[in-house]
């Protein structure tokens, strides 16, 4: 009996798949541990694409150049977080990982990062860092992670249209009350009451749903007892004056002002295009300036955001952020990861990384060189605040994802005006957020974890 | 001879059956697993018993999201079902250019639904000079009536989103084709002969006559509506107010935002539940409506 020679054996079959498993063994993705020059190859996941990218990898090819030991392997990508959160249980983790500050207390508390206690002996310690920058990345008197770029959020204005309105341009307000003035003059309504120019809009570009209680000395959460302080009477009182906007000038008419010219998809061209006279912003703004509108065009001024009367003679208040890094539990080479880390903390590298992000530095102190030659000319301004008691941030918890999302649903209903208050929606953010830190709690017991305001 | 066809039909399929051991029986049995722990995905899980499940009954976003699967899967599949068996049935007729009649009612459902999303989000625009949807409501009024601010209130997120699943009928308008097709034509001559117009034709032959296939795409509507996912999530974020917040965000909320892997998976499980119970009754309802010629 012969075979047809187009019939595929079950030999031939069989065959045919072990040569493709042999195939994909051998010539398949494969993570890299040793180059040829016997230099260990740490992989760096960072979330940075453009100039802020770029900044990293000048300092990561400074770090490659001055090694025979290492080499750092630099991947960008998005989704970096919950990346990060499938390769750290799948066992296959980076070795160096960039994350936000608000990411920290949930990967710290499941254990999901090293400490990076070792960067003690590269001179490393919490006051290596800005005042309002150490709480970010210390915990329990232990380092957990290093901050690359942080940011502060200030108001920027126009220079040129504050001129207009007879406003000051060096002499921006500092109270919630001057600024109300300030955003009736700035504003220009048509005939028919439609928006032309907005002296300010909190939700352009409404990224920050969590910091308006804060301007009025309200804080989301309460370290010391774990509860949830959403609906403090600070805080309404900033959610209010979030409210105040479409209560002054109607919600459809602010809706048809935000609708965006089709040839400028920017986050910032109401800002860019004088629309907007005013606008929080963090300190990468004037790189986008130079970069949509071309260098030194746009006539910017920043300072902290203002605060009611009572508070204006305190120091600066205003929310932070940090990217920060970290060493994933199960990296293969901690120590090495380390190194690297403790590189880019130094301060002639940290200082070419934030300049590079248009970034205030991390450190308690920044060179003159920095200050000067620094992309944003009111990087000052975000120092001060990061040097701030009152700068703050997102919660330290580790449903800060959820309660933020809560946040979020209750900001709609505030700015949409389904309650004469912000009282209500807060009201009911409040519910949720304790129901979701009742849970965390059981989570910690359940895992015989200390409770965070233990160690806060 | 018959062992050795089994063992090379067995080979044959080996590939497949590895592929849906691994990649679908292990983790719908995780899942199931994982529904009665607490799992963060980044520590060990531990059991719970039914505290996930119990969970959902204290959950009024859970409420919220399966509400809004619910009108989103309704409202979708009764829109879809009409527009597409009118779309097949004129479809059907001879016409002129036929062929590209029915690619071009085809065609949109080959584009990636990411794609899709970004250009509706840019056709819903309530600026009239950008937004194309509001564009039109405004050229067929002579600018007597201005389009809405689609996405920002529920009503008209939703709108939006059930307005744009129309732009994907064309696979269940080529099987109303198929369908409308097998419609014998003795049946139309005897009905015509009977003195039945066209409507009455419709209704009484062609509707009975392609009621299976009208089951089938409504089966298939209910587990396309009930996972309803990246569109939302691109054009609308769940907002405003969660008024477009689906069932499969929150699932994959849970698992990847919150780090909630085990209610997630007590979450998909109710999904899962509730998809099978639908086409049961959906099944059982059939029995009783569909028309099957022969049985």
């Amino acid at each position: 009996m012969t075979t047809d020679p187009k019939t595929i054996t079950r030999r031939s079959a069989l065959g045919l798949l072990a040569a493709g498993a042999a195939g994909y063994a051998a010539f398949g993705p494969e993570r890299r541990r040793l180059r040829r020059d016997g230099r260990v190859v740490l992989d760096y996941w960072e979330k940075w694409t453009s100039h802020e990218a770029a900044a990293m990898q000048t300092v990561v090819d400074r770090f490659n150049e001055s090694q025979s030991a290492i080499f750092v392997n630099y991947l960008t990508m998005g989704g970096i977080d919950q990346k990060a959160k499938v390769a750290i249980a799948a066992g296959d983790p980076p070795d160096v990982l960039g994350l936000w500050n608000r990411n920290l207390p949930f990967f710290s508390q499941c254990g999901a990062i090293m400490p990076l206690d070792g960067l003690r002996d590269y001179g490393i310690d919490e006051s290596t860092y800005a005042k309002a920058v150490g709480p970010l990345v210390f915990r329990g008197g232990r380092q957990l992670a290093a901050p690359s770029t942080p940011s502060s959020i200030a108001l920027y204005y126009n220079k040129a249209i504050f001129r207009e309105v007879g406003l000051d341009p060096d002499a921006p307000p500092r109270t919630i009350e001057a600024f109300d003035e300030a955003i009736d003059r700035l504003t220009i309504l048509d005939g028919d009451g439609n928006v032309e120019r907005a002296g300010f809009l909190p939700t352009d570009p409404g990224w920050w749903s969590w910091c308006w209680g804060g301007f009025f000395g309200g804080h989301l959460y309460d370290e010391r007892t774990g509860r949830a302080t959403v609906d403090s009477a600070p805080n309404i009182a900033g959610y209010d004056w979030f409210q105040s906007f479409p209560k002054r000038w109607g919600l459809d008419k602010l809706r048809r002002f935000q609708g965006a010219p089709i040839d400028n998809p920017s986050p910032y061209r109401n800002f860019f295009s004088g629309r907007l006279a005013t606008t929080i912003q963090g300190p990468w703004l004037p790189k986008f300036m130079d970069m949509e509108l071309g260098p030194g065009v746009f006539d910017y001024g920043a300072c902290p955001f203002p605060v009611p009367a009572a508070l204006a003679d305190q120091p600066p208040y205003g929310p932070i952020e940090a990217d920060i890094l970290v060493i994933p539990t199960g990296a293969r080479n901690p120590e090495a990861s380390l190194e690297f880390i403790a590189f880019t903390q130094r301060p002639e590298n940290i200082e070419t990384l934030c300049a590079g992000h248009a970034k205030p530095s991390p450190l308690a102190t920044s060179s003159e060189g920095f200050i000067r030659d620094h992309p944003n000319t009111a990087v000052a301004v975000h120092e001060e605040i990061l040097q701030s008691p009152n700068a703050y941030t997102t919660p330290w918890i580790t449903g800060w994802a959820e309660f933020g999302m809560a946040l979020g649903a209750g900001l709609d209903q505030i700015w949409n005006l389904k309650s004469p208050s912000a009282a209500g929606p807060l009201g009911e953010v409040q519910i949720e957020a304790e129901a979701i830190l009742q849970r965390e709690q059981e989570r910690r017991q359940r895992r015989n974890q200390p409770d965070p305001w233990e160690s806060a | 001879m018959r062992h050795d066809s089994l063992g090379t039909g067995l080979l044959w399929i080996g590939p497949w059956l590895l592929g849906f051991l691994f990649f679908t029986i292990v983790p719908v049995s995780l899942a199931l697993y994982y529904g009665f722990t607490d799992y963060t995905l980044l520590e060990a899980p531990i059991p719970v018993g039914t505290q996930n499940y119990e969970r959902m009954f204290s959950d009024e976003i859970l409420g919220t999201v399966l509400w809004n699967t619910a009108v989103f899967g309704v409202l979708s599949i009764v829109i879809g079902t009409i527009t597409s068996i009118s779309l097949a049935a004129l479809l059907s007729k001879p016409a002129r250019f036929q062929s590209f009649w029915r690619a071009a009612v085809f065609a949109p459902s080959v584009l990636p639904l990411v794609a899709i999303a970004v250009i509706f989000k840019l056709a819903y625009d309530p600026d009239p000079e950008v937004g194309l949807a509001n564009q039109i409501i405004e050229w067929f009024t002579f600018g007597l009536v201005q389009g809405p601010n689609w996405f920002g209130s529920g009503f008209w997120a939703m709108t939006a989103l059930l307005l744009m699943s129309l732009w994907s009928v064309g696979p269940a308008v080529v099987i109303y084709l198929a369908g409308l097709r097998d419609v014998p034509k003795q049946l139309h001559e005897a009905a015509s002969i009977d003195g039945v117009g066209p409507i009455g034709r419709f209704f009484h032959v062609v509707l009975p006559m392609i009621s299976p296939v009208i089951l089938f795409n409504v089966i298939i509507g209910v587990i396309n509506a009930a996972q309803v996912f990246a569109v939302p999530l691109i054009m609308t974020g769940g907002g405003p107010e969660r008024s477009t917040y689906f069932h499969s965000m929150y699932v994959y909320d849970q698992a990847f935002k919150f780090g909630d892997m085990g209610y997630a998976s007590a979450l998909g499980v109710l999904q899962f539940a509730i998809i099978l119970a639908l086409t049961g009754i959906i099944l059982l309802a059939g029995r009783r409506l569909v028309y099957y010629r022969g049985a």
